[in-house]
C-alpha cells in the first residue's frame, strides 16, 4: 500500500496445510534492498525456494553492478524469472513494494507467470485476495502519512484475515519511509 | 551481466512441470493467471491505422488492474493490442520488440509490419496455441499502413478493420455499422473510441478507460487514457484511523544513516 | 626460441607473456586512429573512414555503431571482428533488456564486451580479437568512456585514443582536454585531433563522429534519456566548416 512517501507492507504469519496450521511464523516478506520489500504468496516450498533464488539474484546484481535494485527493476527481474517458468510455474503471486531512489512510491502485484501489474494505490495476493481488494477499497485514500498507512494497512489485512480461515495467525507490517523502516507484529485473532 | 551460475539458458524451463501435475491432481488448485480480458480494435484510415483498448485486467472474476495499458511497443512505427494471458501478451510483444530493434541495428532501415508478423506468428505456431496471445497489430512502414490480427495458434488476418478479445462482439458491430474507406484521422479516431466503450458497456471482462495510439508515416502517438467513461468517484469522507487504533505486539526500528563526513575510501 | 611459445595462445613465454595477445595489440596499432572525449553532457567517439581505393562506395562503410539507445562504440584494428563484437554486445544488451526490462549501464555493457575478448584469449581453436573498442554510453552515472583491449582489459576515460596516430594523439588530448569541457566542445577537440595524423583530405566522408547527450532525447515510449546518435555528413561538415 502506498503513502505519501512511504510505501506499506504486511503478511499474516500462518503455513497451514488445509485446515491444519502447522506454524505461525512463517516469513512471507523479506527485504530485498534497504528499501524495497518482496513478499510473495503462495505454496509454501515455492515461497521458501524463491526468496532463495531472489535473494541470490539480488546479492548478484548488486555485486556485479555496484548498485542496487530500483524497485521497478527488482519488479522486472521477479516477473522475467516467473515468466521463464510459463508451462511449469511456481505457484506464487508476488509483490515488490518499495521507495525508488526519489523516494516514490512503487507497488507492484504479480500473478503465478509474471504479468505485473503496477499500482499507484495497492496491490493484494493470497487466499483472502478478494476480501483485501474490498477492505482496500475502502480504506485507502491518497498520501496518507506513515502512521496513517500503518493504521490503514493493519486494519486492512486483519478485516480481511478474519473473513478467510486459512490466513491470520499474527501479522506482521514493514512500514518504508525515506529515513526508516519501521517493522511491527500486530496483536490479532488466533484461530 | 547476470551470474553465469543462474544465467536463463534460453526458452521456457519445465521443471516443475510433473510436480505441479502431481499437485493439482492432489487438490492443491493453480493459482488464476491475470487475463486481459478486453476489448481491442484496430482500423485503417486514409494515411495511417488507430489502434484501441480498454484498460481493465481481470484474474477470474476479480479486477486485478483498473488502469493497464494493452496497447504494447513494437518498433516506433509499429504497435500492437495485445488481448488474452496478460504476462503472454506482454511478454511475447517485448521480445518480438527486441528481435525488431536488432534487425533494424542489422539492416539500417526501419521495420516492417510484416517482419513484426512474421516473428510474431512463428513463435506463437511453435507452441501451438499454449500461449494465449491473440494481438492487433498495426503500423505504418515503406509500404504504407498495414494493419493484422494475430491468434494463440499463429493464424492471421489482413483487414481494414479488426476487433479481438471477449469485448470483439460489441466492437465490431460499431464497425460494421460505421466504418468508411479512407476515413480522415478525427474520424478514425472517434469510430475507435466508440468500439472500445461498446466493449467497455456491454461486456463484462473490458472495463475502465479508452487507450487510443495512432500512427501515421514518420509519426507515432500513445494516448493513455484518451476517454475515461466513468471517473473514479472520490471519496466524499475519510475513513482514516487514530493513531494507536492497532495493537501491536513488537516494533523494531531500522534507520538509515547518511554518512557526510569522512573522506572518500580510496580506491584507486 | 619465442616462435616456441607463440604457435599456441594458451601457453605462456617463458618472460611470462602470451605473445599472440601483442601481436594483437600490433594488429590494433596499425589500424587507424579513433578518437574519444568524455565530457561534462555527454561523450563524442570519433574515427578516421578511410578506403583503400578511390573506387569504393564508402557510404556503405560503418565504423561506429550503435549498441543500443544508450551506447555506441567504435574500434581500431580489423574490421570483421569490430563486427562480431557488434553482434555479440547488441545481443547481450537485449538480453540484459529481457530481464530488467532497461538497457544496461556502460560499465556493465563494457564488462560482457571485455569478458567475450578474454574468452577468445584463453578457449581453444580461436585467436584474441585484433580490435581495441572504444565504447561512450549515458546511465545513471552519467556520461561514460571505456576502452577495451583484445586482452580483454578496459578502462574508464576522460579522453582517450587508439590506433596508428594513438600516442600522438594521447599527447595532444592531454594538453587540450579540461573537465568542465562541453559536448560541442568535445566534438571540435575531438576532429583537430584527428587531424594532426591525417593523411589525405578531411571531410565529412573520411571521418565518423557518434555522440552521446547534450540534448539528443528520446526513444522507446515514454523514455526522455540520451540517446546515442551517429552524425550525418550534413552534420560533420558544418563541424568542419567551423573549425578551418
Amino acid at each position: 500500500m502506498s503513502g505519501k512517501n512511504c510505501v506499506a507492507i504486511a503478511s499474516d504469519k500462518r503455513f497451514g496445510v488445509k485446515y491444519l496450521t502447522i506454524s505461525m511464523e512463517f516469513p512471507k516478506m523479506f527485504q530485498a534492498t534497504d528499501k524495497t520489500f518482496i513478499g510473495i504468496s503462495g505454496l509454501a516450498t515455492d515461497v521458501q525456494t524463491l526468496m532463495e533464488r531472489f535473494r541470490f539474484k539480488i546479492n548478484m546484481y548488486r555485486m556485479n553492478e555496484e548498485r542496487d535494485f530500483e524497485p521497478i527493476t527488482l519488479a522486472n527481474m521477479v516477473s522475467s524469472t516467473l515468466y521463464e517458468r510459463r508451462f511449469s510455474p511456481y505457484f506464487v503471486e508476488p509483490i515488490v513494494a518499495g521507495l525508488d531512489k526519489n523516494n516514490n512510491p512503487y507497488i507492484n502485484g504479480m500473478d503465478l507467470i509474471g504479468c505485473s501489474t503496477t499500482a499507484c494505490d495497492f496491490a493484494a495476493t493470497g487466499t483472502p485476495e478478494d476480501q483485501l481488494y474490498g477492505t482496500c477499497e475502502a480504506l485507502w485514500e491518497p498520501n496518507l502519512e506513515p502512521e496513517e498507512l500503518f493504521e490503514t494497512i493493519s486494519q486492512t489485512i486483519m478485516s480481511a484475515t478474519n473473513r478467510d480461515c486459512v490466513s491470520g495467525w499474527g501479522a506482521v507490517v514493514h512500514v518504508i519511509t525515506p529515513e526508516r523502516v519501521i517493522t511491527r507484529t500486530l496483536k490479532t485473532r488466533m484461530d | 551481466m547476470v551470474s553465469r551460475v543462474d544465467v536463463p539458458k534460453g526458452g521456457f524451463n519445465f521443471d516443475n512441470y510433473q510436480r505441479n501435475l502431481i499437485l493439482q491432481e492432489k487438490g492443491f488448485s493453480l493459482p488464476k493467471p491475470t487475463k486481459t480480458g478486453t476489448t481491442i480494435v484496430g482500423t485503417k484510415f486514409k494515411n495511417g491505422v488507430v489502434l484501441g483498448a480498454d484498460t481493465r485486467a481481470t484474474g477470474d472474476t476479480t479486477v486485478m488492474d483498473k488502469n493497464c495499458f494493452k496497447i504494447h511497443y513494437l518498433a516506433p512505427n509499429i504497435y500492437g493490442c495485445g488481448a488474452g494471458t496478460a504476462a503472454d501478451t506482454d511478454k511475447i510483444t517485448k521480445m518480438v520488440a527486441s528481435q525488431l530493434e536488432l534487425h533494424r541495428l542489422a539492416t539500417g532501415r526501419e521495420s516492417r509490419v510484416a517482419t513484426a508478423l512474421t516473428a510474431l506468428t512463428q513463435f506463437l505456431f511453435r507452441y501451438q496455441g499454449h500461449l494465449g496471445a491473440a494481438l492487433v497489430l498495426g503500423g505504418v512502414d515503406v509500404d504504407g499502413p498495414h494493419l493484422f490480427s494475430v491468434s494463440p495458434h499463429g493464424s492471421t488476418d489482413k483487414l481494414p478493420y479488426l476487433c479481438q478479445g471477449s469485448g470483439s462482439l460489441a466492437a465490431i458491430s460499431i464497425f460494421e455499422s460505421q466504418w468508411r474507406e479512407n476515413m480522415e484521422r478525427d474520424e478514425a479516431i472517434e469510430l475507435v473510441k466508440e468500439a472500445i466503450k461498446a466493449g467497455i458497456f456491454n461486456d463484462m471482462g473490458s472495463g475502465s478507460s479508452v487507450d487510443v495510439a495512432v500512427i501515421e508515416k514518420g509519426r507515432a502517438e500513445v494516448c493513455r487514457g484518451m476517454e475515461v467513461p466513468y471517473p473514479t468517484i472520490q471519496k466524499v469522507d475519510s475513513y482514516k484511523f487514530k493513531p494507536g487504533t492497532t495493537a501491536i505486539l513488537s516494533e523494531s526500528f531500522r534507520n538509515f544513516v547518511t554518512i557526510t563526513e569522512g573522506d572518500a575510501m580510496d580506491i584507486s | 626460441m619465442t616462435d616456441r611459445y607463440s604457435f599456441s595462445l594458451t601457453t605462456f613465454s617463458p618472460s611470462g607473456k602470451l605473445v599472440q595477445i601483442e601481436y594483437a595489440l600490433k594488429a590494433v596499432a596499425q589500424g587507424v586512429t579513433s578518437i574519444g572525449i568524455k565530457a561534462t553532457n555527454g561523450v563524442v567517439i570519433a574515427t578516421e573512414k578511410k578506403s583503400a581505393s578511390s573506387l569504393i562506395d564508402d557510404s556503405s562503410l560503418e565504423k561506429v555503431a550503435v549498441v543500443c539507445p544508450n551506447i555506441g562504440m567504435v574500434y581500431s584494428g580489423m574490421g570483421p571482428d569490430f563486427r562480431v563484437l557488434t553482434t555479440k554486445a547488441r545481443k547481450a544488451a537485449q538480453k540484459y533488456k529481457r530481464i530488467y526490462d532497461e538497457y544496461p549501464p556502460t560499465g556493465i555493457l563494457v564488462k560482457e564486451v571485455a569478458s567475450v575478448m578474454q574468452e577468445f584469449t584463453q578457449s581453444g581453436g580461436v585467436r584474441p580479437f585484433g580490435v581495441s573498442l572504444l565504447v561512450c554510453g549515458y546511465d545513471e552515472k552519467g556520461p561514460g568512456l571505456y576502452q577495451v583491449d583484445p586482452s580483454g582489459s578496459y578502462w574508464a576515460w576522460k579522453a582517450s585514443a587508439i590506433g596508428k596516430n594513438m600516442v600522438n594523439a594521447k599527447t595532444f588530448l592531454e594538453k587540450r582536454y579540461n573537465d568542465d569541457m562541453e559536448l560541442e566542445d568535445a566534438v571540435h577537440t575531438a576532429i583537430i585531433t584527428l587531424k594532426e595524423g591525417f593523411e589525405g583530405e578531411m571531410n565529412e566522408h573520411s571521418i565518423e563522429i557518434g555522440v552521446i547527450g547534450g540534448g539528443n532525447f528520446g526513444f522507446g515510449p515514454g523514455k526522455e534519456e540520451p540517446v546515442f546518435k551517429k552524425l550525418t555528413p550534413e552534420e560533420i561538415k558544418d563541424y568542419l566548416a567551423n573549425i578551418v
